[in-house]
């Protein structure tokens, strides 16, 4: 149990083995160790910022599907808007156009009218004449009693 | 090669030793001037084991998951950063291999006790040394090597990071520092007086540090191995008729289950000391590294 020269020779084994095991083993391990610990990190913070990133996404979808459902129901509600209106077009252009149609339904009916009884009137002066020929007994002027007759006819008409 | 008689367990206490003084007589020989061969051998295969080990790992070493032999040590090294990281308030690359080192070059050498305790002696004998003494850290040599060296790293980093600082502790420190600052010249000059004294305090704290830190380490291996030998000496016969009787077998089988549970015991020793000789490395290299308070 004593100093001596084993001292020396100690000191000599521990430095020189401190000085190789940290450039042998300590140094290339702990770099492994340092680049798993980065990869490890880098991709846990690739992780977060892709969860980040889809978070965003998700978010930036269901913006975007409230805008489409709110710019949908714009254009429903327009298209409501010009369906109701072109309805309404229609209903009016039917209502003027059967207008139009029982306008002219009811001139054509007043001339026909008209017409019958203009018709039914010289039919009647006809028969008139005829009638007061065979009561007179003589032949009348038609041209000549003309107005004596119209106004018999129209007279006729009147009290009819 | 000096190879003195002793017998028992005085004689497996002895140490291998060679004299650079082979041309004067035994007594005349200065004690310094010798060498522990057995000591050197197995403190040299050590650290060859230990070398060799990461010269074979160096080349397997992968950033990917790691698996056996890089799997481990990566745990032992994970273990050291740890605690330096937890102890040092900067870094320095120098302390985890350190404290790594003298973690695992303390434990294997320790773990050379596992060996039976007359095994190693009996083998150098028959090879024609006198004495073989098997674990390193029995020797008073290899913990002071060690423990000096953290020494002289703890001194170097003192004056390095705050010189000032360290030469006011180690001369005005405890007393003189208050008197100093005071207006009175008579209290100053007590100051004065006073500093002897604190030098010689201040250098005893300090050389107490490498003191404790390698007589600790070898009184906890050397008291191992002395009870190691008392076991086999007092319990074991030392020839086939001493284990003929009733009474020699009871004695062997004690011997050898008693020599089993303190061999587990002091297994748990050597760990445990290569632990303590670490972290106090790590403790002192980081007292030396704390800024200066004002």
């Amino acid at each position: 149990m004593s100093i001596d020269l084993t001292l020396v020779g100690q000191f000599i084994v521990f430095i020189t083995m401190l000085l190789l095991l940290k450039k042998m083993l300590y140094v290339p391990l702990n770099d492994a160790m340092e680049a798993r610990t980065k990869k490890i990190e880098d991709g846990l913070a690739a992780a977060d910022a892709g969860l980040e990133a889809k978070a965003k996404a998700d978010a930036d979808a269901a913006a975007q599907i409230d805008e489409a459902k709110a710019k949908a129901q714009e254009i429903l509600a327009a298209a409501d808007k010009r369906a109701a209106e072109v309805k309404e077009e229609a209903v009016q252009k039917a209502r003027l156009e059967a207008e139009g149609i029982v306008d002219a339904g009811k001139e054509e009916l007043a001339a026909e009218v008209n017409r019958a009884q203009q018709a039914l009137r010289e039919e009647v002066a006809d028969i008139a004449i005829l009638a007061a020929e065979r009561i007179v007994g003589e032949e009348l002027d038609a041209k000549k009693h003309t107005k004596l007759i119209d106004s018999v006819v129209e007279q006729g008409f009147n009290a009819a | 090669m000096a190879a003195e008689e002793h017998s028992g367990i005085a004689g497996h206490l002895q140490y291998w030793t060679y004299s650079f003084q082979q041309d004067l007589p035994v007594d005349e020989r200065n004690p310094f001037m010798q060498i522990h061969i057995d000591t050197m051998l197995v403190s040299g295969f050590v650290a060859l084991l230990i070398l060799g080990f990461s010269f074979w790992l160096k080349g397997r070493i992968v950033e990917g998951a790691p698996t056996g032999a890089q799997n481990a040590v990566e745990s032992l090294v994970g273990f050291v950063n740890d605690t330096v990281r937890d102890n040092f308030p900067v870094h320095n690359p120098i302390i985890a291999p350190l404290a790594l080192t003298v973690f695992v070059f303390i434990f294997l050498c320790n773990f050379f006790d596992i060996l039976p305790a007359y095994l190693l002696g009996h083998v150098a004998h028959s090879f024609g040394a006198p004495a073989f003494r098997p674990v390193p850290t029995n020797d008073l040599n290899l913990p002071v090597a060690m423990a000096l060296t953290v020494f002289a790293m703890v001194l170097y980093y003192e004056f390095k990071l705050k010189p000032v600082h360290f030469m006011k502790d180690l001369l005005l420190q405890p007393f003189a520092n208050l008197l100093l600052m005071s207006k009175n010249p008579i209290v100053k000059l007590l100051g004065v007086l006073l500093i002897p004294l604190n030098l010689t305090l201040k250098l005893i704290e300090e050389i107490a540090k490498p003191l404790s830190l390698s007589f600790r380490l070898f009184g906890n291996m050397f008291a191992g191995e002395v009870i190691f030998l008392l076991i086999a000496s007092l319990l074991l016969a030392d020839n086939f008729a001493g284990m003929a009787s009733v009474g020699g077998a009871i004695s062997e089988i004690m011997g050898l289950l008693v020599g089993l549970g303190w061999s587990f015991f002091h297994m748990f020793i050597g760990l445990l000391q290569a632990f303590i000789f670490m972290i106090l490395t790590v403790v002192y290299l980081s007292i030396a590294h704390q800024p200066v308070e004002h």
